[in-house]
């Protein structure tokens, strides 16, 4: 028998009251210990999805099950399996770094000792022990960015979404961040990433979706994404979909040699 | 503990801690107020005043006071940690956990509950120091107060979940909390107004909540208790099941 998948979408479709139409009936899966990438332009959808899968937005029609459990009906259960690591630095301004933390556990129902004892854990991981009694607000962009995955990982997640994890990280950081969240994967986290930077999701992820104007046009490895668009790189792929075909560096430096 | 109840005592933790850390504005500045009412109302005014139904003007002020500091404060405090949280999208934390919406709608009310609480017994106590405050009616107070504490902390909650920016909230305490409170009697008594005033005041819901304040801490009442009491809890009731049907929805918290 297979293994159940980390995250199944069938024909997801959300409409805001204002009547725009973000997702038009999107149909995904993410196998269990799949490192995965969403891809696609700004206002596509990416967010939007993820927040279906998360309870931040209620879809409109469609199905949404994670590790089997659906997102909608049985939402106690799919959200354990899943942690958020949104885009935005929302952290709570009037807790400590630790607090966020064990606040965090405790939302998601972790006894006082494990909350603790993860909670160490994670501070040190994250090189954060020294800031653990300082205000979120205090921190700088960088400790903040390594507080939300910190966060997201608290209660153990069995799926991982990264919303645009390294926008507006410093090199340090962005390498630092992929050690661990490959370091992760490879213990046995699902990883659904979100990101703009190409290369990132290249180097991280073992499967890529193309996201456009609320619909999956494209799946595949990064090899197989290029030669479906019949281009050299994940690149030019992606250029193809969002028909920005005359940005191409290949083909700029066919040009000017 | 189970997960569940883990779960709620970390939603309600979070409230308490949010005001507990901001003392100085959310205990320290009502504690304040009220003092002043004290002082000015009750000992450089009252002394000029005759007795109201039979007690010193400050002794009849009091009951009041505990009231407004209770209604006031659940407000407050659950309308502005919501906006707050909403504003800063932390709130997406709590939305994204496996917190149910009656968990999370009793959390929010609950945070504002007891600082109104806090505040009300430190009132409470600061003015038995001063005054010697009787309290007739035991059982109706605490109901009373309960009631009110749990409607005004659920009437914050629905400012808090529907308001978009700082200035709702400030509107609906500015311009209908104060105005119903103040006018509802606290520093009087409606027998006294002159008509069409009197019939007015009437109309006032808070005024049926002062009365059942002042009845159980003085004795005296103007009104039907049970009946006002019957009101009150049946109003409670509602405004929590239209906010229960807010949080089931997700209204203005998940997009």
């Amino acid at each position: 028998m297979r293994a159940v998948d980390a995250l199944e979408i069938k024909e997801l479709v959300k409409r805001y009251p204002t009547g725009t139409e973000a997702l038009k009936g999107v149909s995904l899966k993410i196998e269990a210990g799949e490192f995965f990438g969403l891809l696609g332009p700004n206002g596509a959808g990416k967010s939007t999805l993820i927040h279906c899968a998360t309870g931040l937005a209620q879809p409109t029609s469609g199905e949404i099950r994670v590790f089997g459990h659906d997102a909608v009906h049985h939402y106690q259960e799919a959200r354990v399996a899943v942690g958020l690591a949104p885009q935005d630095l929302n952290l709570d301004f009037f807790l400590t770094v630790s607090e966020s933390l064990d606040y965090h556990g405790g939302y998601f129902g972790m006894p006082k000792k494990e909350r603790r004892e993860r909670t160490k854990e994670l501070l040190e991981a994250f090189s954060l022990t020294e800031k653990r009694d300082d205000r979120t607000r205090t921190l700088s962009g960088g400790m903040k960015r390594r507080l939300i995955l910190a966060r997201a990982l608290m209660h153990r997640p069995r799926l991982l979404i990264l919303d645009e994890p390294t926008a507006g990280v410093d090199v340090e950081l962005r390498l630092e961040l992929w050690h661990y969240v490959q370091r992760i994967n490879a213990e046995g986290t699902t990883i659904l990433l979100t990101t703009h930077y190409l290369e990132e999701a290249e180097q991280l992820c073992n499967k890529i979706a193309f996201i456009n104007g609320g619909e999956i046009v494209a799946e595949g490895t990064s090899g197989e994404l290029a030669s479906q668009y019949g281009v050299r790189s994940l690149e030019d792929a992606y250029l193809e979909l969002v028909g920005r075909n005359e940005l191409s560096r290949a083909q700029i430096g066919a040009e000017a040699g | 503990m189970t997960p569940s109840q883990i779960r709620f005592f970390a939603l309600l933790r979070r409230e308490v801690n949010r005001f507990m850390k901001i003392k100085r504005q959310t205990i320290g500045a009502p504690m304040l107020e009220t003092f002043l009412y004290i002082s000015v109302f009750g000992a450089a005014l009252g002394s000029r005043i005759d007795k109201l139904h039979g007690v010193d003007y400050v002794v009849f002020i009091v009951p009041g006071l505990i009231m407004m500091a209770w209604a006031m404060n659940a407000f407050s405090n659950n309308a502005s940690s919501i906006l707050q949280q909403k504003f800063q999208r932390a709130i997406d934390d709590q939305l994204s956990s496996p917190a149910s919406p009656l968990q999370l709608l009793l959390a929010f009310t609950f945070g504002g509950f007891l600082r109104g609480m806090l505040i009300a017994s430190l009132t409470f106590v600061a003015a038995s120091l001063l005054v010697d405050i009787p309290i007739e009616h035991p059982v109706v107070l605490v109901a009373a107060l309960f009631l009110v504490g749990f409607f005004f902390a659920q009437f914050g909650v629905l400012v808090g979940v529907r308001a978009e920016q700082f200035d709702d909230v400030s509107f609906y305490q500015t311009f209908m909390l104060t105005p119903l409170i103040f006018l509802g009697g606290v520093f009087y008594s409606a027998s006294l107004l002159p008509e069409p005033f009197q019939t007015l005041t009437y109309f006032d819901p808070v005024y049926y909540m002062i009365g059942l304040v002042r009845y159980g801490f003085l004795g005296y009442s103007e009104l039907n208790v049970a009946v006002a009491l019957g009101a009150l809890l049946l109003a409670a009731l509602l405004l929590f099941a239209a906010n229960y049907r807010l949080f089931s929805k997700g209204y203005r918290l998940r997009a």
